[in-house]
Order: structure tokens, then C-alpha cells, then sequence
């Protein structure tokens, strides 16, 4: 049985000599507003975890929990016109343009033709809103509790994820574009840096070996190879840590100003024991820089020697995920100015974390391809004995 | 001055939402409680003791409130610390010990309660399990450093609402739309046939 894209009824594919009449004449824009929405919600959360160690007092309506719930706001009115306007041009008949937002589905019995990216993204809006409902209702009876990984929380957390990744995905399908790789290069990071904050219900975890580490490891790497496999081009990998680093860097100064002046514009004082260091900044990867360049020579290798991709991007993971374990006692020092290097945790995470960077490789590389698959060609599709995706 | 300092405040707060958020004109603003006219005592609830408890720390003496009675596992309430003759010249740390408390919250520094500034306390604080749980205290003060915790510990009762592990069901809605998103796309795509290596 031929499972081939080409063979798939609810994909409507353009051909080359055909102009293609999506509506959309600046398909960058939504992509451009499912970020900004991103955007809010990471920089909500930010604000939000730091106004609750540094000031305290939490209802639900406040400044940071309204930026939070802007961001999917923005991403799933965005998600939902696009779908409407694909809708839309299907039912009149005309082509549709697998650049905005990858190939389109079939959605409720074909009542709606959604593009896949802009489906995941406003279905990870939607879940958060509902989720949304839950958060009220479990703080009705639990109390305005200030703990990050109640049930409800880590739910919003996850809808945002999958917000994330139709962003993700809409910028896979125009990678051939330069708008595409830009928004690339900052839509994951973003997945990346708030990807971190899932990992809270983890962290007390027993045993010998430091499980939000791995848990960080695990999904930093699976997000850079994914982009690496995506792009297919040189310093994708790179960029990507780089743009995190900078993203880290506005966040650390951002989240205690934003707080400490929000306190101020309420009239709450601070508390009496305020850390230096802001909370969710610090949890972030600091060295994933240096992850993402073993990645990048890895892959170098595989270019420059033919290397098989069936494991060189398992190689890459597992020397990603080391590099990250080794670099996180260095990190808390940085932070703190102590701790140390205990051995025995130290190189237990460290196989640990290379043993799922190895999953994270695995993984990662198949997922970029899919991605490079949702905008495929019919010559490029239809046999299952070609490669599936062409390298640039 | 302090009107200007106000105002500066209100302007860094406007360019804080204008920055990431203020682009929505969203009605929950509308009704939202913090507006710069409201004062912060009706913004945030009151802290209310229903509930006390005694502790003699050497020679001082402290009053454990309780904004809820009893306590239920996870439920977020107000506990507060009043020693007494007050907390002018006193310092000293809290233990706190109890099923699942995590290591590094066991002993803390006693701080003032935001919103009750006179006294030392902990805000919206949960605790993590039901059982048995007792604070105490280490204070330094005029009469020296006195140390001291309830001598009957208070029982946490189990926590309120669905069981956990059906709450925790509906947690992975999202993650299980993800899971079932890509292992369709898997299906019908079947990446692991594109492993042609990478071109320079």
C-alpha cells in the first residue's frame, strides 16, 4: 500500500505552471502575528512567574496574565482568518498555496480546508482558552495558589506548545522563502525557551541524576535538529542558539523590571528576600550556543563526508544533550557564583542526557523532514522509491 | 516628588503593557480590579486569621494564624507569624516539616507577609501532601536567639475536588493532540524513507 503524499485526496497541490491565487497577498503577515503572539505568551510567563516570586499577591486579572492570554489571543484569531480565507478560496474553486502555512486538510468532513500550520496553531489557541476555563474553576477551589505545576497550568503550558509548533510548521512550509527561514530562526527559539517551563512538574523527580536537565537536553536538541532538518542549511542550528542567547538576555533584564514596575504602579511592595538572579530566564539552556555548534559540526561532517542520515543526527543529539548536561553545573555557578562539579550526578546526567539526545537526534531529523513534506511537489512525492524531500 | 515618582510609574507600567500586551483591547482590562485609583487593600484579598496556634521559642512568644481551618493538601491559604511585642528588631528562619515538603523550602528566612506588613508570614502558600505538619522557629531578638515549634503538630486533610490522577488525565489533552497530530503526519509521510545524505 502506497502511502505517498501524492496519493492523499485531501491535499491540494499547485503545479508549477499555474499561479496560484491564495488571497493571502502578504502571507508573511499571519505568520508574522501567530509570533507575536508566541511572543506575548512567552514573555507573559516570564513576567508572571517573576511577579509571583518577587511581589506575590496574584487574582486573576493582572497585567501579566492578560499578556499571557493576548498572545493566544492573537495566535488563534490569526490561525482562525486564515482558515476561514482557505476555506474560502477552496469552495471557489482556486489553488491554494501550500506556502501559507503548509498544504491544507480537510477539517470536520470537509467543512473547513485548514492549512496544517495554522490548524495546529489555532487548535493549540482553542485548547488554551478551554483550558483557560479550568484554570478559573481550579482556583476557585484550590485557591489562588502560586505553584507553576498544578494540573490546569501544565495544560495551558502544553496548549501554548502546540501553539508553538503550527507557528513552527508555517515557517517549515516557507523556508524557500527568506521571510520563512527569519521567522524560523525565531519561532523556535521561542518553542525552545518555553518548552523549559514543562519541565517544572519534573524537576523533583528522585534519583541520582538531574531529570530536568535531560528533560532540557532532550527537548532543546529534538527542537534545534528538527530545524536543522528543516532548513538543510548550514549555521541553521547555530542561529537558532544564538537567537535564544539574545532572547535570554532580554528576558533576564525584562522579567524583574516588568514586576518590580507593575508592583510599583499597583502600590505592592516587594518581598523581603527578592533573588538577583530572575526565575525562568535562569532555567533556560545558557550554554545551548555551544550545543547547537556541536550540532552544526556534526552535520558539517555529514556534508562534507556523505555521511548517512540514518545516525549522524543521532550522533549530533548525543553530543548536544553531553554538551548541555556538562554545561549546567557551570551555568548555576555563573548564576550563583557557587556549586560545583559532583562527579558521580554530574556523569550520570551527562550519559543521561546523551543517551535522549540520541532520541532527541532521532526524532528531531524526521520531524524536520515532515515539515519539509508539507509543502512537497507532486514530482517529489509521488514515489515512495525517490527520496521523499530533495536536500537543497 | 512622590507625585512625580507616581507618574513616573505610570508611565513605565503603560510602556510595560504597551510593550507586550497593550495592543489588545481586551474587556477583561475593562473590568480588571487594578486601576490606578483602586487602593491595593481592595485589590488582593485581606489577610484573615479564622484560626491560631501557639509556639514558645525560648523566650519568645508566637502566634500562628490561619487564613483557613482545616487545612486541606494543595489548597492555597495565608499563614502568619506574629511574634509577640512584634517583629521590630527580631530576625530568625522557619522550618517548615511535612510529608513531600521540598528540601530546599524545609527552612527559609522569616519574612514579612506582603500583604501584612507588620507581621512575618507566608502568602498563598500550599501544602504539597496531607499528613502531619509542624513549623518552627529560630528567632534573634533583645532576649537572644530562642528556638521553638508547635508542640502538637496540625494535620493537613486531603486535598480538595477530582482525584489527582483524573486531573492530571485531562492535563494531556493538548500533548496527546500533538502525539496523535504527528503520528498521523508519520503515518502518511514516513520520514525515515528520506535519509539520503545531506548535499554540501
Amino acid at each position: 500500500m502506497d502511502h505517498s503524499m501524492a496519493n492523499r485526496p485531501a491535499f491540494a497541490l499547485p503545479t508549477a505552471d499555474k499561479a496560484i491565487d491564495q488571497g493571502v497577498t502578504r502571507p508573511w503577515l499571519p505568520a508574522a502575528l501567530v509570533t507575536l503572539g508566541t511572543l506575548s505568551s512567552l514573555f507573559g510567563i516570564s513576567w508572571d512567574v517573576q511577579w509571583h516570586i518577587d511581589v506575590g499577591p496574584d487574582t486573576f486579572f493582572t497585567l501579566p496574565h492578560l499578556v499571557l492570554y493576548a498572545g493566544s489571543a492573537i495566535a488563534g484569531l490569526t490561525s482562525l482568518a486564515v482558515v476561514l480565507m482557505t476555506t474560502a478560496r477552496q469552495r471557489a474553486g482556486r489553488l491554494i498555496d501550500p506556502l501559507v502555512g503548509g498544504r491544507h486538510v480537510r477539517v470536520l468532513g470537509g467543512a473547513f480546508a485548514a492549512p496544517v500550520g495554522y490548524l495546529v496553531s489555532g487548535t493549540g489557541a482553542a485548547m488554551f482558552l478551554l483550558t483557560g476555563l479550568w484554570d478559573m474553576w481550579w482556583h476557585t477551589l484550590y485557591g489562588f495558589d502560586a505553584t507553576l505545576s498544578s494540573p490546569p497550568h501544565v495544560s495551558l503550558f502544553l496548549s501554548i506548545t502546540v501553539t508553538m509548533a503550527g507557528s513552527v510548521i508555517v515557517y517549515g512550509a516557507a523556508r524557500e522563502q527568506r521571510w520563512g527561514r527569519i521567522g524560523m530562526i525565531i519561532a523556535m527559539p521561542v518553542m525552545v525557551a518555553f518548552s523549559m517551563i514543562t519541565l517544572a512538574p519534573v524537576k523533583d523527580l528522585p534519583g541520582v541524576v538531574n531529570p530536568q536537565t535531560i528533560g532540557s537536553a532532550f527537548l532543546s536538541l529534538m527542537l534545534l535538529i528538527t530545524a536543522a532538518a528543516c532548513l538543510r542549511r548550514p549555521g541553521g542550528a547555530l542561529a537558532i542558539g544564538l537567537v535564544l542567547a539574545a532572547m535570554q538576555g532580554v528576558l533576564w533584564v525584562y522579567s524583574p523590571w516588568a514586576a518590580h514596575v507593575y508592583a510599583g504602579f499597583v502600590g505592592l511592595p516587594l518581598r523581603d528576600y527578592v533573588e538577583p538572579v530572575p526565575a525562568f530566564p535562569s532555567k533556560l539552556p545558557m550554554f545551548l550556543v555551544l550545543a547547537a555548534a556541536s550540532v552544526e559540526l556534526v552535520l558539517w561532517r555529514a556534508r562534507s563526508r556523505r555521511w548517512p542520515m540514518r545516525w549522524a543526527p543521532l550522533a549530533a543529539g548525543a553530543l548536544g544533550g553531553a554538551v548541555v548536561a556538562v554545561c549546567a553545573p557551570l551555568q548555576d555557578l555563573v548564576m550563583t557564583g557557587h556549586g560545583g562539579f559532583d562527579m558521580p550526578p554530574l556523569v550520570a546526567t551527562t550519559i543521561g542526557s546523551a543517551a535522549f539526545g540520541v532520541l532527541a537526534g532521532f526524532l528531531g531529523w524526521r520531524f524536520g523532514t515532515m515539515m519539509r513534506g508539507t509543502t512537497a511537489t507532486p514530482n517529489t512525492a509521488a514515489s515512495t522509491t525517490r527520496p521523499l524531500i530533495e536536500g537543497i | 516628588m512622590r507625585r512625580f515618582a507616581r507618574s513616573r510609574n505610570l508611565t513605565a507600567a503603560a510602556l510595560v503593557a504597551l510593550a507586550f500586551g497593550g495592543f489588545t483591547a481586551s474587556p477583561a482590562l475593562a473590568h480588571a480590579p487594578v486601576t490606578p485609583t483602586t487602593p491595593p487593600g481592595t485589590t488582593y484579598a485581606p489577610v484573615n486569621i479564622v484560626h491560631t496556634e501557639r509556639v514558645q521559642a525560648g523566650p519568645y512568644g508566637v502566634t500562628i494564624g490561619f487564613s483557613v481551618w482545616p487545612v486541606h493538601a494543595m489548597q492555597s491559604m495565608d499563614f502568619s507569624f506574629i511574634p509577640d511585642g512584634g517583629i521590630q528588631g527580631k530576625s530568625g528562619q522557619l522550618h517548615v516539616d511535612g510529608p513531600n515538603m521540598p528540601a530546599d523550602e524545609r527552612v527559609q528566612p522569616l519574612a514579612r507577609h506582603p500583604r501584612k506588613r507588620g507581621v512575618w508570614g507566608l502568602d498563598t502558600t500550599a501544602l504539597p501532601s496531607p499528613g502531619q505538619w509542624r513549623f518552627g522557629f529560630v528567632i534573634d531578638g533583645p532576649q537572644g536567639r530562642g528556638e521553638g515549634s508547635l508542640a502538637t503538630p496540625f494535620t493537613a486533610l486531603q486535598q480538595p475536588g477530582p482525584p489527582l490522577a483524573l486531573s492530571w488525565s485531562i492535563t494531556t489533552i493538548p500533548l496527546l493532540f500533538l502525539v496523535g497530530f504527528i503520528a498521523v503526519a508519520w503515518r502518511r509521510m514516513r520520514p525515515g524513507s528520506a535519509m539520503e545524505p545531506l548535499t554540501a
